[in-house]
């Protein structure tokens, strides 16, 4: 994922909508400031979730970056509607979560919500660069399995766990690969 | 046996980024320094009305657990991780962070060490002035074996 600063390698933002979601004043500030200088020009600004869940609904977003909202976490709840409950293609938008701290009783609720990646605050530019690079790479394939809608979440196939394989009596895998656009099994999730 | 079905949406983003124009990344990482400098007064007063409404909170802090004095004091530190990198105070988001550890600890253990928060709060003060000074790094090493006293507890 490291990316050379010194890099003249070009990377084009300026036509990608970007949904800001921070409850903080400063965290607002650094954010903005952080992805203009980066490139993006269309912000949404949002200081609430449900800021955030109107512009969802109305525009089509290319990237999310959104801040879990310590101490309420509602911003993993933003996320997780956004997977649930938006239309395509903003419910397979790339969401990059920034935290400044997350307690012990939000970790599984950060890691479930279906965020691309989590960022540890304070953030270099350079580490929101790569992370923005990161999550738009083609062929991440998303999950729905349970209560999980994301990204999948393996960042290495380490293949089946040590020593036994396969058992003989276990049922075949259900799982379906299915193409994302037109995707007519989603239209049920249409956001209310 | 949970059904699991995999989709692959192809994001706009992968193209955008690969458009035509775009900054160099060398260009857009100075670029982004910049605008983070020309935040930095407003950074620092922020930073600075957060710690006195911490230490605001922690003076009315009793001398028993309760958790939500513990609750209220987490709220106004979470808040301001993120502003010391920006105000070249980068060991005062290490300290907050410290800080948010021991609370969360505290109140995850139902336990209470007035000190061990004073000590940070004082920190976090004594590290607003040190800017990068290196003795801010000890500073924060030793909130660090503080909090790490509960993480286990």
């Amino acid at each position: 994922m490291a990316l050379d600063p010194a890099s003249r390698s070009r990377y084009n933002l300026e036509d990608a909508s970007v949904l800001l979601l921070d409850d903080t004043t400063m965290g607002m500030a650094i954010l903005v400031q952080i992805v203009t200088g980066l490139g993006a020009k269309k912000l949404y600004r949002c200081t609430t979730v449900e800021m955030a869940q109107q512009v969802a609904l109305k525009h089509e977003i290319d990237l999310a970056i959104v801040d879990g909202m310590a101490p309420s976490g509602m911003g993993y709840d933003f996320v997780k509607w956004m997977r649930t409950s938006c239309q395509e293609p903003n419910c397979y938008t790339p969401v990059i979560i920034t935290t400044a701290h997350t307690p012990a009783t939000d970790v599984v609720r950060a890691r479930d919500c279906g965020g691309h990646i989590i960022v540890k605050k304070p953030f270099a530019p350079i580490v929101m660069l790569e992370r923005i690079i990161w999550v738009a790479k083609e062929g991440r394939p998303f999950l729905f399995s349970g209560d999980y809608v994301g990204p999948d979440r393996r960042f290495r196939d380490e293949g089946p766990p040590g020593g036994a394989g396969r058992r003989r009596e276990d049922q075949p895998a259900n799982a379906v690969l299915v193409d994302a656009q037109p995707d007519a099994q989603l239209q049920p999730r249409l956001a209310s | 046996m949970t059904a699991v079905r995999f989709v692959f949406p192809k994001p706009r983003l992968a193209k955008l980024l690969k458009m035509p124009g775009g900054v160099p990344v060398a260009e857009a990482l100075e670029r982004a320094q910049a605008n983070l400098d020309t935040i930095r007064p407003t950074c620092l007063a922020e930073l600075q009305a957060l710690l006195e409404l911490t230490e605001a909170r922690f003076e009315a802090m009793g001398q028993a657990f309760d958790d939500q004095q513990l609750a209220d004091l987490y709220a106004v530190a979470v808040r301001g991780i993120g502003g010391g990198e920006v105000c070249k105070t980068p060991a005062v988001d290490l300290a907050l962070t410290s800080l948010c550890d021991l609370l969360d600890h505290l109140r995850t253990a139902r336990r209470y060490d007035r000190e061990a928060i004073a000590v940070h709060v004082q920190a976090w003060r004594m590290l607003m002035a040190m800017g990068e000074q290196p003795g801010a790094a000890a500073v924060v090493d030793g909130l660090r074996k503080v909090s790490a006293r509960y993480a286990a507890a």
